[in-house]
Formats: C-alpha cells, sequence, structure tokens
C-alpha cells in the first residue's frame, strides 16, 4: 500500500513536471507579449503593461524604428498551403489505407516507401529536391516544389491515422450494403464514409498543423515568396521584439479555436452515431 | 426445373495459399425451402454462404439461382439478401433509414419506398423505434431489423450466418419460432448456416452436414438423426452409440459387422455394391433406441442385437439416468435411460448389464470410427 502512495506520487510529479515543460515557454510568452513598446525588450521586467505589440502586429500601431512582421502575405501563403496540403494528403492518405484493407503483393514494400516520407531527415529531402529542382530547370516556389515536399511529409501521417482507423473498423456493414443491392462507390459514400469520418478529421488536422509550422522543407524549396515560418524565422537575424511573442499568443489561440471545432464536430458525430435519432431526420439521400 | 431456386454445381473455394475451403459443393434447393448448413467451425458453411452471396470468389464451379448463372456477379446485383451474425446495422442511421436504405438504389418512387417500408417495420414489430438508432436497439430487435432491411428489398433467397449466435437462449428459441412462421409466410427460399444441430435440425426443411469443406450428407432431420451416411454425421449429429469393427455381410436392405462384441446387423447407409466384405465399418444406433437390461433378464425377442457390459457409473438428472458402461474392447460408453425404466432393476456399479435394440434401427456405416 504504501509503495503504490509513493508510485502514485511519483507518478503526479512527473505529470506536473510534464505540463509545466509543456505550458510554461507559453506562459512566459504570454506575459511578455504585454510589454510595453516600442522600447520594451523581450525580456523581463515588465516595463509597463500594454497592448503595443498586439496593436503592431495587426499594423495599427504608430510607426517605429521596430519593422512590422512580414506576415500579411506570408500568413496568407501559409495558410493556402496548409490547406491544399491536407486536402491532398488526407484524400491520398484515405484511399491508400482503403486499399491497405486487402493484403496485396508488395504491400509491406509499399508501406515502407510511404512512411519514408516522414522519416527522412527535412533538410535532406529539401536540399535534394532543391538541387533536383535547378538541375531540371523547375522554379522554386512555395505552392510548387514546397507543396510537393509537404505533402511528401504529411501524406505518411494521414495513411497512418486512417490505416488506425480502417485496423478498428468492421467491414460487415459495408458486405450488409452491397448484400442489399448498393453499389460499391454508392457503400463507400453513404456508409463507410460517414462512419470514418472522424478519422478522416484527424488526418486533415494531422497534415494541417504538420504543413502550418513546417520549416527545413520549406525553406530549400519555398523560393522567394516565404511561409510563415521562414518569415518569422527571418526576423530573428536582426533583432527579437515582443511583436513575436504576440503573434505567437494570436496563433495558438487560434489553433485553439481550430481545435475547439475539431472537438466540437468528433463529439457531434460520436453523438450522433451513439443516440437515438428522434427529431433529427436528416436526409440520407 | 422450374421450382429449383437455388442450384451449386460443384462449388469449390481455394484459398490463395492453397487451403480447401469448399471441396466441390452439390446442392439444389427447391423454391421456398428452408435448408441449414450445419458442421463444426472451419467446415466451409459460411464460406458457402459467402459465395452464394457473392461475398467471396467462386474458384470453380457454378451458382445458379432461378435459373441464370451468377457465378460471376457482384454482390449488389444478386437476388440474394444477407443477415450477418452480429447484424451489421448501419450505425449512423436510424431503423427507418436502414430498412430504407436498400430500397434507394432500386428505381422505386417514394411513396412505394414508404409503402414498402412501412408494411415490414409493421410485420416485424419495429413501430416503437422507427426513428431510434442501434444503440438504442435490444438483440431481439437488431435482430428483426437486420431481417426487415434484407426482406425489404424482396430477395429470391435470404441468406442467413448464424442469426442467431449472438442472442440469450430464451430468445434464440422465440426467435427460431418466429423465423419458421416468416418463412412459411413469405414462402422465400431461406439458406440458414449455423453451427448448433439442435437449430439445424428443428428449422430445416432439409440439413446440410459439412466438415473439412465437404459435404458428409445432404438429408432431411429425421433421416439425418436417424441415418447417418458417414462416421462424421453419426458422432456430430444425435447422441449415437457406435461400435467399430469390419463388414462381414452384404444382402440388399440388411449388412452386417463383425466387432469385438460380435456380429450385428443393420441397413446400410451405403448403396449396395461400394462395400467390400472385410472393410472397416461401423454399426450406429441412436442412443434413444438401446435399451439396457440386467444381464440375467430373458430375451423376449430373439430378433434383438445384443451387448454385454459392466455398469461404472450411475448418475441420475432429473428424469434421465445417465448409465456409464464397459463394454469389453470398446471405449466406455454412456446410456441414456429414463429413471423409472431402471429403478428397481439392479442396475447398480458393478452390475453385468446388456444393451439391446432393433438391428432395423441401426445403420451400418462404412469407416473407421
Amino acid at each position: 500500500m504504501r509503495n503504490f502512495n509513493f508510485l502514485k506520487a511519483g507518478l503526479g510529479f512527473y505529470t506536473a513536471l510534464f505540463i509545466t515543460f509543456l505550458y510554461a515557454p507559453f506562459v512566459v510568452m504570454g506575459i511578455l507579449s504585454f510589454q510595453a513598446g516600442p522600447e520594451g525588450g523581450p525580456q523581463f521586467p515588465i516595463i509597463e503593461w500594454s497592448t503595443y505589440w498586439y496593436q503592431h502586429v495587426l499594423g495599427i500601431a504608430p510607426p517605429s524604428r521596430v519593422a512590422p512582421l512580414p506576415i500579411a502575405e506570408a500568413l496568407t501563403r501559409s495558410l493556402t498551403l496548409a490547406f491544399a496540403t491536407m486536402v491532398v494528403s488526407t484524400v491520398l492518405g484515405t484511399l491508400t489505407a482503403q486499399a491497405f484493407r486487402r493484403h496485396f503483393k508488395g504491400s509491406g514494400f509499399v508501406f515502407y516507401l510511404v512512411v519514408l516520407g516522414m522519416m527522412v531527415p527535412g533538410v535532406l529531402l529539401g536540399l535534394g529536391m532543391a538541387l533536383v529542382a535547378d538541375q531540371v530547370g523547375i522554379a522554386r516556389t512555395w505552392w510548387g516544389t514546397a507543396f510537393v515536399l509537404h505533402v511528401v511529409y504529411t501524406y505518411p501521417f494521414a495513411f497512418l491515422v486512417m490505416l488506425a482507423i480502417f485496423n478498428r473498423f468492421d467491414s460487415s456493414v459495408e458486405e450488409a450494403a452491397w448484400a442489399l443491392g448498393v453499389p460499391p462507390g454508392r457503400t463507400f459514400r453513404k456508409i463507410t464514409f460517414p462512419l470514418i469520418f472522424p478519422g478522416v478529421l484527424s488526418a486533415m488536422l494531422f497534415a494541417f498543423t504538420l504543413s502550418y509550422d513546417e520549416f527545413p522543407r520549406t525553406l530549400f524549396t519555398g523560393g522567394s515568396e516565404v511561409t510563415m515560418p521562414i518569415a518569422i524565422y527571418g526576423t530573428f537575424a536582426v533583432e527579437i521584439h515582443p511583436n513575436l511573442f504576440a503573434f505567437g499568443v494570436l496563433t495558438t489561440v487560434f489553433s485553439f479555436a481550430l481545435l475547439s471545432v475539431y472537438g466540437l464536430l468528433m463529439a457531434a458525430s460520436v453523438r450522433r452515431a451513439k443516440t437515438k435519432g428522434i427529431g433529427v431526420q436528416e436526409d440520407i439521400e | 426445373m422450374t421450382d429449383t431456386d437455388l442450384e451449386l454445381v460443384r462449388l469449390r473455394k481455394i484459398y490463395p495459399g492453397g487451403t480447401v475451403a469448399v471441396e466441390a459443393f452439390d446442392l439444389e434447393v427447391k423454391r421456398g425451402e428452408f435448408i441449414s448448413f450445419v458442421g463444426p467451425s472451419g467446415c466451409g458453411k459460411t464460406t458457402t454462404l459467402r459465395m452464394i452471396a457473392g461475398l467471396e470468389s467462386i474458384t470453380s464451379g457454378d451458382l445458379i439461382i432461378r435459373g441464370k448463372n451468377f457465378t460471376h456477379v457482384p454482390t449488389e446485383r444478386r437476388p440474394t439478401a444477407t443477415i450477418f451474425q452480429n447484424y451489421a446495422i448501419f450505425p449512423h442511421m436510424t431503423v427507418r433509414q436502414n430498412i430504407e436504405f436498400g430500397l434507394h438504389v432500386r428505381n422505386l418512387s417514394a411513396s412505394e419506398i414508404k409503402k414498402r417500408t412501412d408494411a415490414i417495420i409493421d410485420k416485424l414489430q419495429l413501430g416503437d423505434v422507427v426513428d431510434a438508432r442501434e444503440g438504442a436497439l435490444s438483440g431481439g430487435q437488431k435482430q428483426r431489423l437486420s431481417l426487415a432491411r434484407g426482406l425489404v428489398t424482396e430477395p429470391d433467397i435470404l441468406l442467413l450466418d448464424e442469426p442467431l449466435g449472438a442472442l440469450d437462449a430464451n430468445l434464440r428459441k422465440s426467435i427460431q419460432e418466429e423465423l419458421k412462421i416468416l418463412q412459411r409466410e413469405l414462402n422465400i427460399t431461406f439458406v440458414f448456416v449455423t453451427h448448433a444441430q439442435s437449430e439445424a435440425l428443428s428449422m430445416g426443411d432439409r440439413v446440410v452436414v459439412m466438415n473439412a469443406g465437404r459435404v458428409e450428407q445432404v438429408s432431411s432431420p429425421f433421416e439425418l438423426y436417424t441415418r447417418p451416411q458417414s462416421g462424421f454425421v453419426a458422432r456430430f449429429i444425435g447422441r449415437n452409440k457406435i461400435i467399430p469393427g469390419e463388414l462381414a455381410d452384404i444382402d440388399g436392405n440388411r449388412a452386417s459387422v463383425t466387432t469385438p462384441l460380435g456380429r450385428f446387423s443393420g441397413v446400410p447407409s451405403f448403396k449396395a455394391g461400394s462395400g467390400t466384405v472385410g472393410q472397416k465399418a461401423m454399426v450406429v444406433a441412436p442412443s434413444e433406441y438401446i435399451d439396457i437390461v440386467p444381464a440375467a433378464e430373458p430375451a423376449g425377442d430373439a430378433a434383438l442385437d445384443r451387448a454385454r457390459g459392466t455398469v461404472t457409473s450411475v448418475e441420475p438428472v432429473g428424469q434421465v439416468v445417465y448409465i456409464g458402461v464397459e463394454l469389453p474392447g470398446l471405449v466406455p460408453m454412456r446410456i441414456e435411460a429414463y429413471r423409472e425404466r431402471i429403478e428397481g432393476r439392479g442396475i447398480v456399479p458393478g452390475s453385468a448389464v446388456e444393451l439391446r435394440w432393433k438391428p432395423e434401427r441401426a445403420t451400418i456405416v462404412l469407416g473407421e470410427a
């Protein structure tokens, strides 16, 4: 009994430590983002509480010696890229996982081939891609070469998520649909897809977030029109100001908002599957 | 031939690894017949059902439904409906949506769909739960929903894959009866797969016994029970007592076997000419036809076959008494007898007894026991 309590305390301490390391940087960043500006720097103590750096990020602060973050265009690029990557990777990942539900010749080899995309170090892949692109005369752009590498990188994640989903999927419902005379295409749309939808959401989330803050591959292949992570890195080289922290807080809040939407969608689809649907007669046409 | 619904012609299934799942299955099923497939797990009964449904490819042979060859037609274009052991209810749809699902792909008007759905909901008493989803349904309701969903498409043949396996014993009994009544009313051919011989025997007009991918026997339940055609069927179906020996004599409708207990005769299960004297054979008699009496008791009827042994145990269970009997040269047997036929007759452990039966009740089966 005593030993057990000891173990419990140990695990509790470990958990506390874990949470501290997870959130402490964010808390510090959050506090420092309210530093006075433009004279206040990225360190304690807080000279005076203000929202100056938030105004600076949003471009509504009076001009000063601190250059504004080049976010407007970079952010649009990053979001566009992340969205496109998400769509392509999730579709590819789902289709590949669907193919893997039956064993086929060489499936083991294909599996490792796909998963290689997330194993190969990003710097190597980025550099290699840049060299190849230069050799064959393809311009390096965020929507071309970088996009391809983003898909190569995130597609395995989407694939693995979907593989796990299909692993637990009871295929007798599909067989039941075919046996009722429903062709495979319609069966996929009306039966399979609604049931794997929570998994598809997870795959989308993975692909989006991984692409959104991807750095090494984009650095080498993104060309001169930079994405958000590269743009932020670029400003480090000069000097760090709390406007970065303000931006960090804003993106984190945005991410949490996105996660909440995901959580709500997930909960809704689980509830729909479980409970009675009285009054929610949706169309299955 | 017009009233033949289903025809299997040397149907075979070999898995890519080379495993033979079903070997040369021949069967003809009449329209409106209730046919049961029974056998131990892995015997190929479910594989056969899945080949008929189109969920498993057919390696060779032909599948003919109402005169048309469906061997290579995909599942969704076969005139069959399948009931799965786990019901396979679509969890994201209500009961009504589940039932309508198969109708939407048929060229039916909305009013026709509603009419058919309402009729089947009514027939299978699902009116109280039309808007419920799977999570809110009981086992029996799920069972009825899966039946409704299949039957509403008006299949020529309904395929049932161990549909009662997941139900508790009481429910199973009542659904067995419901199924049988439903089948008679609709006059649709039912192919019913089960591992439980009691289900197969009580529900089927005919029963197919399978073992290791082969069909052992296709008979009416009564014939299966009283006239097994192979050692496997003799052991798997009913409560047969088996005495192994060698075929001694065949004479038309009567054959005899030499056993360690003497020479016994019975009705041969094999065709005249297919057995040779001296080959391994066995005497099979249903337990119900065997009398156990004290050895000293005089035989009233000289025509009875008799085997002498020693009682090793007496175990009463309600109305029935299980008596362990040791017979020289054989593994010990357990004989059931009604309590009132035993009591006061001196059948106790250690006493000498005789087993007696009418030779015409026994069956002579070829092969090793």
